[in-house]
C-alpha cells in the first residue's frame, strides 16, 4: 500500500522504511522498465545476428572459413593473406576469430553473428587503408557449416573504396 | 467486544501494493556488499586485457571494431589509457569498499563505456558483468565489509544502517536468473541442441586436444558418443533451467546453489569463458536470505574445540549469519535456525558450515545425510524468540515477503 510521507521527515513513520509516493512509483516504473527491456533483448536474440543481452551460450557447433581477395580497379583479385600497400590482413583484422579466416573455425556465437562480424571487418578494413589505392572492394567467399549440415556459400562485399584509382 | 472485532478491516493487498512492498522492504544488504568485494577482482580480469594491450600500444581502434552508433564518443589514445587506469584504480576501491559509491559508480562507467565501443567487445559474460556493475553502483553496498565503514568507525561515529530497500537484490536476482533461464531456453527450442548434435559435434571438432589431454581413453570415447550427447545435451538444458528456476525457492535453492557451482566449474574447465564463471560462482550469494546475524551458534567457553571454532566462524561467516552466544559448560555446539530449530553437535557444526560461503559447497551434501537431517528440533517454546526473533523484530514482515 502507498504511504505518504510528508517531505520535512516530521511524521512518525520517517526512518522506518515508509517512502514517499513519488519513490515508490519511480521504484516500481525503474524495476518494471528494466525487466521489460532485459525480456525484449533476450526475445531479440532470436532473430537479430547480435545477440547483446540475449544470454544465447553456446549457441552452435557450426564452422566457417572464408577466402577473402580484394578486388583491384582493373578486376584483378588479391587474396588479402598477401600484404599490400603495407598493410597486413592479421593485423587490421585481430578479433572474434577473424585474424586468418583461410582456416575453419567455430562460429562460437552462431553463423549469424560471426557472418556479420565478418561483413563490418570487410566495411572496416576497406575503410581504413588509405594508402591503397587499387582496391575497389573487398570480397570473401564464406563457406559455412551450420552444426552438422552441409557446407553452404556466401559472398559478402564490402563498400566501394571511392579512393581507387 | 474482541479484540479481533474491533481491528479495523484489513482490505486484502493487491499486486501493485504486494510488488510494492516487496521492493521498498529494508533488508540487509550484506550479500551486495560481499558481492563488491568478490567483482572487484573479476572486473579487474575482465580489464586485463584492455590494459596489457593499451601498454603495449595498442588500443581497439588500432584494429577492426565496429562502432554502436557514429554519435559514441571516443577518447584521444592517451586518454583512453588513463580511463583504463581510472576503471583499474575504481575496481581496487570497490572492493575494498573505499569511497565506495564513488568507485562503484566509476567502475561501472568504465567497464559501460568500454564495452559499447564496438560490437566486438560484447560478449554475454560482459554483460552480466555490467548489470552487476550496475546494480552495486546503485545499491548502498558500501556500508558494511568496506573501508568506508572502518573509517568512520575510527571516527567514532555510529555504523550506518546496513539495509535498504530490496528493489536492488530483487533486480540483480530477476538478471541473474535470466542469465540461466534464457541460455537455458534458447538450447531448449533448438532441435540440434536438445538432440545432442551440438554439443557431440564440438567435441568432434575438438576430438585431438582431447585425446592430447589427461584424460583416460574410456572417458574420450565416452564424449565421442553420439549416443551419450543425447542425454548429456538434456542434461545440459535441464540444469541450467533448474539453476534459473530453482534458486527462487527456498526447497530447491541449496540444490541450485550447488548444482550451479558444479556447472560452472564443469565450464571453466572446459571452455574458455573468460570471467563468467568467476563472475557467476561470485553472484550466487545475492540468494542468501536477506537477513543478518539471525542464527545463533551456543558454543562452551571452557571447551578449546568451541573456542576455536569462534575465530572460524568470524573469518568465514562472510554474509554474516551467525551470532554467537556462550552456553553452559559441557554442553554441545547448539545452533538455532532461523526458523527457531535447534541442532546440536555434528549436525549443528555441519549445518553451520552449509552457510558459509566458502564451505558451503562441500558442507550442503551432508545435510541429506539421515543423521544431520534427523538432528533437527523444533523451537522449544520457551526458547522460542532466541535465536532469530530479536533480529526478525527490527524487520517485521521479513518472514512474510521480503526476498528469501
Amino acid at each position: 500500500m502507498l504511504v505518504a510521507c510528508p517531505r520535512d521527515g516530521r511524521c512518525p513513520c520517517h526512518g522506518l522504511g515508509v517512502d514517499s509516493r513519488a519513490r515508490v512509483i519511480g521504484r516500481r516504473l525503474a524495476v518494471a522498465l528494466v525487466v521489460i527491456v532485459q525480456l525484449a533483448l533476450v526475445a531479440r536474440g532470436y532473430w537479430s545476428a547480435h545477440k547483446e543481452f540475449a544470454f544465447q551460450m553456446f549457441p552452435e557447433s557450426s564452422t566457417w572459413q572464408a577466402e577473402i581477395v580484394r578486388v583491384t580497379t582493373d578486376g584483378t583479385r588479391v587474396p588479402v593473406s598477401l600484404p599490400w600497400a603495407g598493410y597486413r590482413w592479421d593485423d587490421l583484422v585481430t578479433g572474434r576469430g577473424l585474424g586468418h579466416p583461410e582456416l575453419r573455425h567455430h562460429a562460437d556465437a552462431g553463423l549469424d553473428n560471426q557472418l556479420a562480424f565478418l561483413d563490418a571487418a570487410l566495411d572496416y578494413v576497406a575503410d581504413n587503408t588509405p594508402r591503397d589505392d587499387e582496391t575497389r572492394y573487398l570480397e570473401a567467399m564464406v563457406t559455412t557449416w551450420h552444426n552438422t549440415d552441409g557446407p553452404e556459400v556466401t559472398v559478402l562485399r564490402s563498400d566501394d573504396r571511392p579512393d581507387a584509382a | 467486544m474482541t479484540a479481533t472485532a474491533a481491528a479495523a478491516p484489513r482490505r486484502p493487498a493487491s499486486v501493485i501494493d504486494t510488488v510494492d512492498e516487496l521492493l521498498g522492504r529494508r533488508v540487509s544488504m550484506r550479500s551486495l556488499a560481499l558481492l563488491r568485494v568478490l567483482i572487484g577482482p573479476v572486473t579487474l580480469l575482465h580489464l586485463l586485457p584492455f590494459v596489457v594491450d593499451a601498454l603495449n600500444g595498442r588500443i581497439y581502434r588500432d584494429a577492426f571494431y565496429e562502432p554502436y552508433a557514429s554519435w559514441y564518443p571516443e577518447l584521444p589514445r592517451t586518454l583512453y589509457g588513463a580511463m583504463l587506469a581510472v576503471g583499474v584504480v575504481a575496481a581496487v576501491a570497490m572492493s575494498l569498499g573505499f569511497c565506495t559509491r564513488v568507485a562503484t559508480g566509476a567502475t561501472f562507467g568504465v567497464v559501460a563505456y568500454n564495452l559499447f565501443l564496438s560490437t566486438t567487445h560484447v560478449h554475454s559474460n560482459r554483460a552480466y558483468l555490467l548489470i552487476v556493475l550496475a546494480v552495486l553502483a546503485i545499491a548502498p553496498c558500501g556500508r558494511e565489509l568496506s573501508v568506508d565503514a572502518w573509517i568512520r568507525a575510527r571516527r567514532g561515529h555510529p555504523p550506518l544502517d546496513p539495509r535498504a530497500p530490496a528493489w536492488p537484490l530483487w533486480l540483480l536476482r530477476f538478471e541473474a536468473a535470466v542469465v540461466y533461464g534464457a541460455s537455458g531456453m534458447s538450447k531448449l527450442v533448438d532441435p540440434d541442441w536438445v538432440g545432442g548434435t551440438v554439443t557431440w559435434h564440438r567435441i568432434v571438432q575438438v576430438r585431438d586436444r582431447l585425446d592430447a589431454s589427461p584424460l583416460p581413453g574410456w572417458a574420450v570415447s565416452l564424449l565421442a558418443d553420439r549416443s551419450f550427447h543425447t542425454v548429456a545435451a538434456k542434461l545440459i538444458v535441464i540444469t541450467e533451467l533448474f539453476i534459473a528456476i530453482g534458486l527462487w525457492w527456498r526447497a530447491t535453492r541449496y540444490a541450485a546453489v550447488w548444482v550451479a557451482v558444479c556447472f560452472h566449474v564443469a565450464i571453466e574447465v572446459s571452455a574458455s569463458v573468460q570471467v563468467f564463471s568467476y563472475l557467476a560462482i561470485a553472484a550466487l550469494v545475492i540468494w542468501a536470505v536477506p537477513s543478518a546475524r539471525d542464527r545463533v551458534v551456543v558454543i562452551d567457553p571452557g571447551n578449546r574445540g568451541h573456542r576455536r571454532l569462534t575465530p572460524v566462524l568470524g573469518a568465514l561467516d562472510w554474509l554474516a549469519r551467525f551470532r554467537i552466544a556462550e552456553g553452559a559448560p559441557g554442553a554441545a555446539v547448539t545452533l538455532t535456525d532461523r526458523d527457531g530449530t535447534v541442532s546440536s553437535g555434528a549436525p549443528a557444526v555441519a549445518r553451520v558450515l552449509s552457510r558459509l560461503p566458502l564451505t558451503a559447497w562441500f558442507a550442503l551434501p551432508t545435510l541429506l545425510l539421515p543423521a544431520v537431517r534427523g538432528a533437527r528440533r523444533s523451537p522449544d517454546p520457551d526458547q522460542a524468540g532466541h535465536a532469530g526473533d530479536s533480529d526478525r523484530a527490527a524487520e517485521p514482515g521479513l518472514a512474510a515477503s521480503g526476498p528469501r
